[in-house]
């Protein structure tokens, strides 16, 4: 008790927190629950895992998981309704939408199923949304896209508009935009799922160089042979870590 | 940044869909080309009547006219009283403070001859004063002098059209003209007057036709002694055009002391040119009331589009938010679009404006006048069109769930 007491009396000491060494994410009682009028949905059920920087992890479970809530919750597009979210070294849990949209902005990138391109905008361009919702000048917007898309080997068609670029294509400029801001953590939800297996083994390929790089990456997927290719698989059943397999 | 990337994706959007463009323009154009118009008509109109009141005497200028009474109980001076005289004229100018000129007038028709040249013409007693207060002054020759009015002198100043037509070309100054049978030695020929509301009709071509002898002259000719000799109307000038009421009742008060009832009239320009402020006021606000209308049901149109493109582009919000748009960054993207289109209507609205206003002074030769200050509060309306109706739209782009966003087909 007195030591308690005594820790309590030095507000100025930080808070001990519970995680890893080194761990990038740490999920603790992750809770999400739908008030759908009358009859609640618990679409999470009390998430607990950590996810060291440098890892390569599948999130994987059968529809109706709760594996979309998760990876929104991952992605700072929602907050959960109870549980701490450390993302980086910081409480994501209960922020706001314009500071959540500000950790979207310089921590994580999106790859998505449907890729998400803006049509009308250039190849170049739409790497550079990232950049301009970061506030930062044109000069430097166009040498960082430019680099990414080097990155995956599309700098030459810079110019082109997304409807003239091959599904593959489109998903790789898609993975170019998710690089451009140097994420934490890029998250990829079924980002082969438009496309035939030998591209999205392609793909697939591109993420593995990236994570050999040091990149840390989530991929949501339904396809075992694509979660077989990652260091790691999280099974979500039924709102909860199937811990069977891990 | 994001403002100067939003205006390029809008003048894109625009060159994408010229035509919807145009067609979601036409109550912001019309709008905004009704402002140019009624600005611009009713600018030059109150130039003009400025320049009217200007070249006749100034808005500092005041009337007394004869008025004869209905009463039919009179008191014994009311009686004696025979409506205005010279020695009216004499008071005013002797005790009114708030006066600075007064000039009397009396006219009468009689025979004009110069050798073969005879007609029956009106002519007019007036004083020096009349000059200025009319700012109508000899060409030639001069005007009539204190000196001409205190002799009752039997000299005539014409009117450019009766110089020409009593001499034709010949030079009229030393020369006697017949005015019923006396002779006048003519001293002065009055410089053309001219004023044009529509470029076609003089208003003032009358004064060019008037024949001008010293007031004294006229009554005593008449028989009638100057105190008592009657007159038709002062012209006056109060000192400042800020205590015009108090000019007007001094003016009334010693005429009133005079005459002991009122058979007379006392109008002022200033009072005019309030009522024809008021007037002028009805007609600006029937035109400005017709310019926001089109401008609000443009309002709304721009309104409906922005939320048609908005409902397209559901999918790419999510995307700009999952990569870090802010709620606040996607509001000033929308209003931006909306304000863009609603000034690039603004600007086709002062073409268009500038045809309205050439179509009236071609029509119905109303001159028109668009200054700098017309253009920029038709662009103002326009732009705070685009402002008010695009705030709707805008919000709900910026509050737009990217969960959601990001599934919607």
């Amino acid at each position: 008790m007195s030591a308690i007491f005594k820790f309590e009396a030095e507000p100025e000491t930080p808070q001990p927190v519970a995680v890893p060494e080194r761990a990038l994410i740490s999920l603790e009682q992750i809770t999400k629950v739908y008030d759908s009028g009358e009859n609640e949905v618990q679409a999470l059920r009390g998430i607990n895992t950590g996810i060291t920087a440098g890892e390569f992890v599948s999130i994987i479970g059968p529809s109706g998981s709760g594996k979309s809530t998760l990876m929104h919750i991952l992605g700072c597009l929602d907050s959960p309704s109870a549980g701490r979210y450390w993302l980086d070294g910081e409480d994501v849990a209960t922020l706001t939408s314009r500071e959540l949209a500000r950790i979207r902005n310089r921590k994580i990138g999106f790859v998505f199923q449907t890729f998400n391109l803006l049509p009308r905008a250039t190849i170049l361009k739409n790497v550079e949304l990232p950049l301009l919702y970061a506030g930062l000048g044109r000069e430097e917007r166009q040498e960082r896209a430019m680099k990414a898309l080097e990155r995956v080997g599309l700098n030459t068609r810079y110019k082109h508009r997304p409807n003239e670029l091959s599904g593959g294509q489109r998903q790789r400029v898609a993975i170019a935009r998710a690089l451009v801001n140097n994420p934490s953590l890029i998250l990829a939800d079924e980002p082969t799922g438009n496309l035939d297996t030998k591209t999205g083994s392609d793909i697939i390929r591109i993420f593995e160089e990236l994570s050999g790089a040091g990149q840390t990456i989530i991929l949501v997927t339904h396809d075992p042979a694509i979660a077989a290719r990652t260091q790691r698989r999280i099974r979500i059943v039924d709102g909860l870590i199937d811990a069977s397999e891990s | 940044m994001i403002i100067f990337e939003s205006i390029i994706d809008g003048v894109r959007d625009i060159r994408d869909h010229f035509g919807r463009t145009m067609l979601q323009l036409v109550g912001i154009i019309l709008g905004a080309a009704s402002i140019v118009a009624t600005f611009s008509l009713s600018t030059a109109g109150k130039a003009a009547s400025m320049e009217f009141y200007r070249v006749s005497g100034g808005i500092q200028k005041m009337w007394v006219w004869n008025k004869p009474t209905g009463k039919v109980t009179l008191n014994a001076k009311a009686l004696a009283s025979k409506g205005l005289t010279y020695s009216d004229a004499l008071a005013i100018r002797r005790y009114a403070r708030e006066i600075d000129l007064v000039a009397p007038m009396a006219s009468q028709s009689t025979v004009v001859r110069f050798g073969h040249v005879e007609n029956t013409r009106e002519v007019s007693g007036v004083t020096p004063e009349y000059a200025p207060l009319t700012d109508f002054h000899a060409g030639t020759g001069r005007f009539l002098t204190d000196s001409d009015v205190a002799s009752a002198a039997r000299v005539v100043v014409l009117g450019s059209e009766r110089a020409q037509e009593f001499f034709g070309t010949d030079n009229p100054i030393g020369k006697t003209l017949t005015i019923g049978d006396t002779g006048y030695s003519v001293v002065g020929v009055m410089e053309e007057k001219y004023f044009s509301f529509d470029q076609k009709r003089n208003v003032l071509r009358w004064m060019n036709r008037q024949i001008y002898i010293p007031v004294t002259t006229l009554i005593t000719r008449r028989g009638e002694t100057l105190e008592h000799g009657k007159i038709d109307r002062m012209q006056t000038r109060m000192k400042s055009v800020k205590r015009s009421d108090e000019a007007v009742d001094e003016v009334s008060r010693i005429l009133m002391r005079e005459h002991g009832v009122k058979d007379y009239d006392v109008m002022s320009r200033v009072a005019n040119l309030r009522r024809n402020e008021q007037n002028n006021k009805m007609y600006d606000m029937t035109f400005m009331v017709c310019g926001i209308i089109s401008l609000l049901v443009g309002g709304i149109v721009v309104m409906n589009i922005q939320l048609a493109s908005f409902n397209e582009r559901v999918r790419e919000v999510g995307t700009r938010k999952a990569v870090g748009a802010s709620p606040a960054q996607i509001f000033f993207q929308f209003l931006s679009e909306s304000v863009l289109v609603s000034v690039f209507g603004g600007l086709l609205g002062l073409f268009v404006g500038r045809l309205f206003t050439q179509a009236i002074t071609s029509l119905i030769n109303q001159p028109t006048v668009i200054t700098m200050g017309t253009l920029v509060n038709a662009m103002i309306f326009a732009a705070g069109t685009g402002l008010l109706f695009g705030m709707y739209p805008a919000i709900r782009a910026s509050r737009l769930d990217p969960i959601v966003a990001l599934r919607t087909e």
